[in-house]
């Protein structure tokens, strides 16, 4: 591994200073679980890597604030993966959560590492993007807060400026019930990236609200409000055009080596379905 | 090179302090400064949990983990899981059960399965075979590493 | 007669050191004074290395030699087991992606990947063939330089060897049907969780080397040879290896690291990433084409197969793993006639070397999966055709090597019987069987030295490399029980050739047998030492007394053999030795140089669940049965079946390499590159062991540590077509060619469909 230094501020204030005097040259540590892969394999060389856990604002917690349930930057996947809260109001993210790699990897792996890394087969990123999930994000100008869902713009890049440092996830808590789930495949059955990860997430008002990654540049989030989709009983001629409808915007990557395009596109509907009707399932209380 | 950093840590119940380059990891520091070679290196990527480590209470690969990381910290590796000369009982139990057989990989699955009874004294087939997956064999002892776990779970735990 | 100790399973040898991290394997060794060594290699696979500028790898502090080629020995020093062909570093060209062309030993491993990335290597792509379509056509660029053949009519190509066996007259043969199939296997890794790595130091006038190497004494010589020392200063320390799997048989750094320490004049070590290793170890890709002709009622009338291996661009054992594993590709049944013809195809890729099966899996993937073809067209069961078929224990069923040597009919039944063959598998389930064999070793050379000390505890010389398989436990079962030491009294001293005496090789799952009975010999040595002992102390005869499990048997009284030799050794104490030798000579006759020792026969019976809209493959139930002779530990019999069987699952659910068209790894590593996990594991696995006690080896017992792997993606592959209809002949079944093959047979439906 190549050298760099070590920056452990203890205050947000001190961490922005320490990117703004680095710009691209560094790098936040959360977790670590992905950045110091790409330490050693060389595909990213920092001149500071910034450790962000020891600043107290940042966590790790999970608590409720203003209608919110807000995840502070340092909380690992372990943590949401167990919370109460978070498997009983946001389902698909714990399950989401709970197969992000192994034991150690999910004591280590935190939610904004996981996100702002902007793999487009990033686990936990449908389930945000069907929960609506924010981004709170200190810069230079101040704190601002934006859906996930204009964070991701590719594998590795995203809209935050260099000099912003993520310190929340924030999921609205939702006002009625919500049947949600999060579905995915993978190469085997023990830990893997996925070649397909998806989330659904349906209310009592029949919106469908359906996000998909590893089938594209960056995950996608779909809405269907038309109730059909939602509704068990409705007939196959009625939901097949919508349920097309929700993969219009998928795109797989004919060089990945861990599926092929037409077999990613085939079970992003398999797997589409089956989440779907677990969902709905949820929703009813079964 | 970027300077080392000075760090303290506890190790095995033993306060070290050291000073560590900011780019070697916890893995590097256990076996190469503090000559604990029982954490194995094999893929540092985080795949194979054959660098398994308690850290603060939790397990971890600590091929992914910076030294500096682990600063104020408290470690346990497989040297200080059991007593001087003795065995636990889990330890006991993957060679009664016949889980070791290459053993190269064996101070991490010992290092998780201990982990997993502190988090689920009673765990199901699932559970085991959910909270090893970590931890690959090649030997391939998967059926006998699970059966030492349930059969140490049995016997009163860890 | 056993003793208490053989049939037991007691706690494996060395294994508290394995639970507390305190076994040192060869990373865990360090040398004061060491440097690191970090190998430079190329981001192509072939290329033609042109001028290697080191000015600014010299310039990082710590760095105490760079060795290019031009830096060593000219000619280039080249060795190998079968063939001399593979350089110590890259001579005028690299071969495969991650040759290294140079290597740099440093103060640290810092400073020595620092500098071996600041190594400026000037080169020419070249073109290079990766598949066997291209290595075979005519116009492909050649692998290896043919001088390195000279006089070989095949020099002018890709083509190492063709091996040929058969009887009979496969073009006479009348058959009432002939199926003929083309089956692939891919490219797999071993993946030892230990990487591999060599210590090498000078020692007086000599070196000392630690390899993670399983054959010590086969490194010892080719290190002798290649530096001119004799065998006595060359000393091989081979600690137990972390998993070996056949990847660690033979020399591939060693050389290099050999000659930097003599050149450095210091101890260095060379720890490869698993990346390296990756580029290092591989197993042969296979296909293979098999004509299957029988009666009409199942009845094997010839069997015709031609395989095609893609070995590396060195040979490294590669094409005595095509000879040896194709050897047996007419499979453990009475055949009238066979003919068989195996090519090693060199390319530009990883050397493949020995891996568990040793070109066995590839062929018996084909044969298996053929005859399974044929009792479909026959309307036979598939474990009626096998039954039908298999040889006979005595029976020769290859005309002029040693016989079926066990009851393998009996095995295949168990199998079936565990499966619940014949009762109807539960909707969306499929059942399937596949049988093979793998031949034993065909030489060997063993010796050992059993010590009796004064207080009747033991120590047991066997240049085995315990690498997992446990055979410290079995020599110390097998010693305890001759000379009645509990087994915490046992030491079994390996690895080490200054010390030990010579093993030829750990391989072929011979140890057991080829060792054992060398141990055994070297305890019946002291067992008669300790007869004349008592003769003496007692003024018996010496034929009234037998020595048997420590005990020695006068005439009206029984003594514990501890208080005869204490008598007998007197004041001055001492011990008594005993030498044992197991030489399996090689017979220049036989195709393969000597008939094998013992046959490995499996039957594996799968019950597998697909499902089909993903094309998952859940292996509900795994049965592997296997004829082991005799359980000398039942449950290290059980460890090594079950392992071998989880092994054969990765190659046949999940495992390949995948290459660029520049022929580079692109799933180099652990992250994609996936083995089985826990959570891969069939739902149920279950192992057995039929034990007739007629192997060759101690008490009856055979070598069994590769037998579960050959079955187990025919018997896979069988499964999931009859569950759902899948026909899959390429290796391995993911999900994604599962789900392939779906469409493929719901497309082949309605064309049937379409045309009544």
């Amino acid at each position: 591994m190549h050298t760099f230094a070590y920056a452990r501020p203890a205050t947000v204030a001190e961490a922005l200073a320490i990117l703004a005097e680095h710009g691209p040259d560094a790098r936040v540590l959360a977790g670590g679980t992905d950045l110091v892969i790409r330490l050693r394999d060389g595909s990213l060389r920092p001149r500071v890597v910034v450790d962000i856990k020891r600043i107290a604002e940042l966590g790790p917690g999970i608590r409720v604030a203003d209608g919110r349930l807000v995840i502070a930057a340092t909380t690992v996947m372990a943590e949401i993966a167990a919370d109460e809260r978070v498997r009983r109001d946001f389902t698909a993210l714990a399950e989401a959560a709970a197969v992000v790699g192994s034991v150690q990897i999910r004591n280590r792996a935190t939610l904004a590492g996981n996100v702002c890394n902007a793999s487009p087969a990033a686990d936990t990123a449908p389930s945000l993007l069907v929960y609506g999930a924010e981004v709170v994000a200190a810069g230079p100008a101040g704190v601002r807060r934006f859906p996930v869902d204009d964070l991701f713009v590719r594998s590795g890049v995203t809209t935050l400026a260099p000099a912003e440092l993520v310190t929340a996830i924030e999921l609205p808590i939702p006002a009625g019930r919500l049947g949600a789930a999060h579905a995915r495949r993978t190469r085997r059955r023990g830990h893997d990236l996925a070649s397909v990860t998806l989330a659904v997430a349906v209310d009592a008002a029949g919106v469908t609200r359906l996000a998909y990654g590893s089938v594209g540049p960056r995950p996608v989030l779909v809405v269907d409000e038309s109730g059909v989709l939602a509704d068990a009983a409705a007939p196959d001629a009625a939901t097949a055009p919508a349920f097309e409808r929700l993969f219009a915007a998928a795109s797989p990557s004919p060089r990945s080596m861990r599926a092929g395009p037409e077999y990613r596109l085939a079970m992003l509907r398999v797997l589409g379905g089956r989440a779907l009707r677990t969902a709905i399932a949820r929703l009813a209380g079964e | 090179m970027s300077p080392a950093i000075p760090i303290a840590l506890t190790v095995n119940g033993r306060s070290r302090t050291l000073d560590v380059a900011p780019h070697h990891t916890l893995l590097e520091v256990l076996r190469d400064d503090l000559a604990l070679t029982g954490t194995k290196e094999c893929c540092l990527v985080g795949e194979c949990g054959a660098c398994t480590v308690r850290l603060d209470g939790r397990i971890v690969d600590s091929c992914l983990v910076l030294a500096v990381e682990a600063d104020g910290g408290e470690v346990t590796t497989i040297e200080g899981l059991a007593p001087e000369g003795g065995l636990t009982r889990l330890q006991g139990a993957f060679l009664d059960k016949g889980a070791v057989q290459c053993g190269f990989c064996i101070p991490g699955q010992v290092m998780a399965a201990d982990d997993l009874l502190r988090r689920s004294p009673h765990p199901t087939v699932a559970e085991v075979e959910e909270g090893m997956a970590g931890n690959l064999c090649r030997c391939g002892c998967y059926a006998q590493i699970t059966e030492a776990i349930l059969a140490a779970a049995e016997e009163g735990g860890r | 007669m056993t003793g208490a100790r053989v049939g037991a399973s007691p706690r494996r040898v060395g294994g508290a050191e394995r639970v507390t991290g305190g076994q040192r394997y060869v990373a865990d060794i360090h040398i004061p004074g060491e440097l690191h060594v970090k190998l430079v290699t190329l981001p192509v696979a072939r290329a033609r290395i042109g001028a290697i500028d080191t000015s600014a790898a010299e310039r990082v502090p710590g760095v105490r030699l760079i060795v290019t080629a031009a830096d060593l020995p000219q000619p280039v020093p080249r060795f190998g087991p079968q063939f001399e062909d593979r350089p110590v570093l890259a001579v005028g060209e690299t071969k495969y992606h991650g040759e290294p062309v140079a290597a740099v030993a440093a103060d640290t491993r810092d400073a020595a990947e620092e500098a071996a990335g600041l190594v400026r290597v000037e080169h020419e792509e070249l073109p290079a063939v990766f598949t066997l379509a291209a290595a075979l056509d005519p116009a492909a660029p050649l692998v290896q330089d043919p001088a390195l053949r000279p006089g070989d009519p095949l020099a002018g190509t890709n083509v190492l060897r063709v091996h040929r066996v058969g009887w009979g007259d496969v073009d006479a043969a009348a058959a009432d049907l002939v199926v003929e199939r083309r089956y692939a296997f891919p490219i797999v890794t071993h993946f030892a969780i230990e990487p591999h790595a060599c210590l090498a130091a000078p020692d007086g006038d000599g070196i000392a080397v630690w390899s993670t190497i399983q054959h010590p004494n086969w490194l010892q010589r080719i290190l002798a040879k290649l530096l001119g020392l004799p065998l006595a200063k060359v000393r091989v320390h081979a600690p137990d290896p972390g998993g070996g799997f056949g990847g660690k048989q033979h020399a591939k750094y060693e050389p290099l690291v050999a000659l930097m320490a003599l050149r450095a004049d210091r101890p260095v070590r060379l720890v490869l990433t698993l990346e390296e290793t990756f580029q290092a170890v591989r197993r042969a890709a296979a296909e293979v084409t098999v004509r299957t002709g029988l009666r009409a009622d199942g009845t094997l009338a010839f069997q015709d197969v031609a395989a095609d291996y893609l070995i590396g661009a060195y040979a490294d054992i590669a094409d005595r793993v095509v000879g040896k594993g194709s050897y047996v590709g007419a499979g453990p049944y009475r055949m009238p006639a066979a003919r068989i013809v195996a090519r090693s195809v060199l390319s530009h890729t990883v050397p493949s070397t020995a891996f568990r099966g040793f070109g066995n899996p590839q062929v018996n993937w084909a044969v298996e999966s053929n005859l399974d073809e044929a009792a479909l067209a026959l309307g036979i069961d598939r474990l009626e055709i096998r039954l039908r078929n298999l040889a006979r224990k005595g029976e020769a069923f290859i005309p002029w090597d040693t016989p079926a040597d066990g009851d393998w009919a009996e095995a295949t039944r168990r199998a079936a019987d565990r499966i619940g063959w014949g009762t109807p598998a539960a909707p969306g389930r499929g059942r399937g069987i596949a049988v093979g064999i793998k031949s034993g070793p065909t030489t060997g050379l063993s010796y050992s030295t059993v010590r009796l000390l004064a207080d009747g505890s033991v120590i047991v010389f066997a240049g085995t490399s315990d690498m997992g398989q446990g055979a410290r436990t079995v020599f110390a079962q097998v010693a305890g029980d001759e000379l009645g030491a509990p087994l915490d009294a046992v030491t079994v001293v390996m690895g080490d050739t200054a010390v030990v005496p010579y093993d030829q090789q750990t391989s072929a799952s011979r140890s057991t047998v080829l060792m054992g009975n060398s141990v055994l010999a070297a305890c019946r040595e002291v067992q008669a030492k300790v007869r004349a002992m008592a003769a003496r102390v007692h003024g018996v005869d010496e034929a009234a007394i037998t020595v048997e499990h420590g005990v020695v048997r006068l005439p009206g009284r029984e003594l514990p053999i501890r208080d005869v030799v204490a008598a007998g050794l007197g004041r001055l104490g001492g011990e008594v030795v005993g030498n044992g030798e197991m030489r399996k000579d090689a017979d220049p006759g036989h195709p393969l140089q000597g008939a094998p020792a013992f046959f490995e026969f499996n039957c594996t019976a799968i019950e597998a669940a697909v499902d089909e809209e993903t094309g998952d493959v859940t292996i509900v139930r795994h049965v592997t049965v296997s004829d082991v002779g005799k359980a000398i530990n039942p449950l290290q019999v059980r460890m090594q079946d079950e392992g071998a069987a989880i092994q054969g699952l990765g190659h046949t659910l999940m495992e390949h390499y995948i290459y660029d068209l520049r022929g580079r790894v692109r799933n180099l590593g652990a992250i994609d590159y996936r083995i089985p996990t826990s959570m891969d594991l069939p739902l149920e696995l279950h192992s057995e062991a039929v034990e007739n006690a007629d192997g060759p080896g101690p008490y009856g017992s055979k070598g069994m540590s590769e037998g579960a792997l050959l079955c187990v993606a025919p018997a896979v592959a069988a499964a999931v077509r009859d569950a759902c209809g899948a026909v899959i002949r390429d290796l391995p079944l993911s999900p994604e060619r599962v789900w392939r093959a779906l469409r493929e047979r719901d497309a082949a439906r309605a064309g049937r469909e379409d045309a009544r």
